[in-house]
């Protein structure tokens, strides 16, 4: 039984190990596990060009996320402003570096990887398959997807501009800056390329 | 679910196995994935033990992290520390409810519900507790999915640092229960990962999963 059912014709659910009989779906269906409700596949959508369009406008967008204001802040005449890179840095300075590597990380780091991987997974499948060296840059990629989509947490950024915001009302005057716009830019690419990647359809490239 | 060789066949039983990086379905015999060469094991029951390693340890800090003040604001050369519950009980004397209730989401209830979640799932797969299996990974995609909330309280502290910052006049600072926090949101998501769910569904019986494999 066990030859038979490598043949792709078989799943196995990640959270589970229940043995599931693939079959067809008809678009935007995902096929949940019947025991456990874990996610299993769903019809893979996955267009590579749409991706790149999203990829490179995402980049775009990544530079002045990072480096314009994101807040303005307003007090008794003076004005002080910040940006998602200085406010890691400001935590940095006052010696809770571990606060700043978590912020680097899901704010900055992680997104910023994330993006230039998908970008180089894309190049790579368009262009560089029959190299074995490019190859195996996509597999170390592919390896590396789930963890940076874990650790990228825009979203969680975007609604922290609006607490920070009601936050500090009480003391002074609080405006928004160039860089809450680009930042939330940043994150609706995100969540549109996230939405159209496959991992389990880029992995097939790897197989032919 | 008619299309299933039976209802409750395993990949363990006929000899399959799932790679946990890459979700290609192998030989349980094969030492690696031939897709992406990660190791394979049929189960990790070790993975228990490191489990219950970082979630205690979290549940450790969590004290710190509620009792230690997690800002020190300067006011007109009036020093005042917020604890997350006072700076959330500030806010809701200062009629923010919604703001209020989002911070107390993210930093006390997520972080709250995340251990006492992961203790009742960890003691059910180690002591074979008899709560269904259904509920038990419901919870345990919640916990997965709201987990990374948490990070909000972090976020807001050092945006407001940064923009804060003018002597004595008016000054923000991170105070000690900032790395006490980010630590029990890195070990809980830590906790959560490690966990191998498949034991759970080897280990318990439960009236309605009971139907024995062939
Ligand atoms: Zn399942
Ligand atoms: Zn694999």
């Amino acid at each position: 039984m066990a030859s038979d059912a490598l043949d792709n014709s078989v799943t196995l659910c990640r959270s589970c190990d229940l043995v599931i009989r693939k079959r067809a779906l008809p678009t935007g269906v995902r096929a949940l596990c019947p025991r456990c409700h874990t996610q299993l596949y769903d019809t893979p959508y996955c267009s590579i060009n749409g991706m790149l369009a999203l990829c490179i406008t995402a980049i775009i967008f990544f530079f002045p996320a990072n480096t314009y204001p994101v807040l303005e802040l307003e007090f008794l005449g003076s004005m002080r402003t910040t940006t998602v890179l200085e406010g890691a840095i400001a935590v940095y300075q006052q010696g809770y570096w571990v606060v700043a590597i978590a912020v680097m990380t899901a704010a900055v780091i992680a997104p910023g990887i994330l993006l230039v991987s998908i970008l180089v997974q894309i190049v790579i499948i368009k262009y560089g398959l029959q190299h074995s060296f490019l190859r195996s840059v996509l597999k170390q990629a592919l390896k590396l997807q789930g963890l940076l989509t874990q650790l990228t947490m825009l979203e969680i950024y975007v609604i922290s501009f609006l607490v920070a915001a009601f936050n500090l009302a009480d003391f002074a005057t609080v405006s928004f800056g160039f860089g809450t716009f680009c930042f939330t830019m940043l994150f609706i690419m995100n969540l549109f390329l996230l939405r159209e990647y496959d991992l389990e359809h880029m992995w097939s490239f790897l197989e032919q | 679910m008619n299309s299933n060789p039976n209802n409750s066949t395993l990949g363990k039983q006929i000899g399959l196995t799932c790679c946990p990086t890459c979700n290609k379905v192998t030989c349980a015999e094969s030492a690696c994935c031939s897709r992406c060469d990660t190791k394979l094991t049929i189960r990790d029951y070790a993975s228990l033990q490191k489990s219950w390693a970082l979630l205690i340890t979290a549940a450790i800090l969590l004290i710190p992290a509620n009792l230690y003040p997690i800002t020190t604001l300067t006011n007109q050369g009036k020093v005042t520390q917020d604890t997350i519950f006072s700076g959330i009980a500030h806010l809701v004397k200062t009629d923010m409810i919604p703001i209020a209730i989002i911070l107390f989401t993210a930093s006390i209830l997520v972080p709250l519900l995340k251990i006492i979640g992961l203790t009742i799932y960890l003691t059910a797969i180690s002591f074979k507790l008899p709560i269904s299996k259904k509920n038990l990974m419901i919870g345990f995609h919640i916990i997965e999915w709201i987990g990374r909330w948490s990070m909000l309280d972090l976020f807001v502290i050092s945006l407001t640092v940064a923009v804060v910052n003018m002597g004595q006049l008016l000054d923000a600072k991170p105070a000690p229960a900032a790395t006490a926090f980010a630590l029990v949101i890195l070990l809980t998501q830590l906790a959560a990962k490690v966990i191998d769910t498949r034991l759970l569904w080897d280990r318990l019986e439960s009236k309605n999963d009971s139907r024995t494999n062939t």
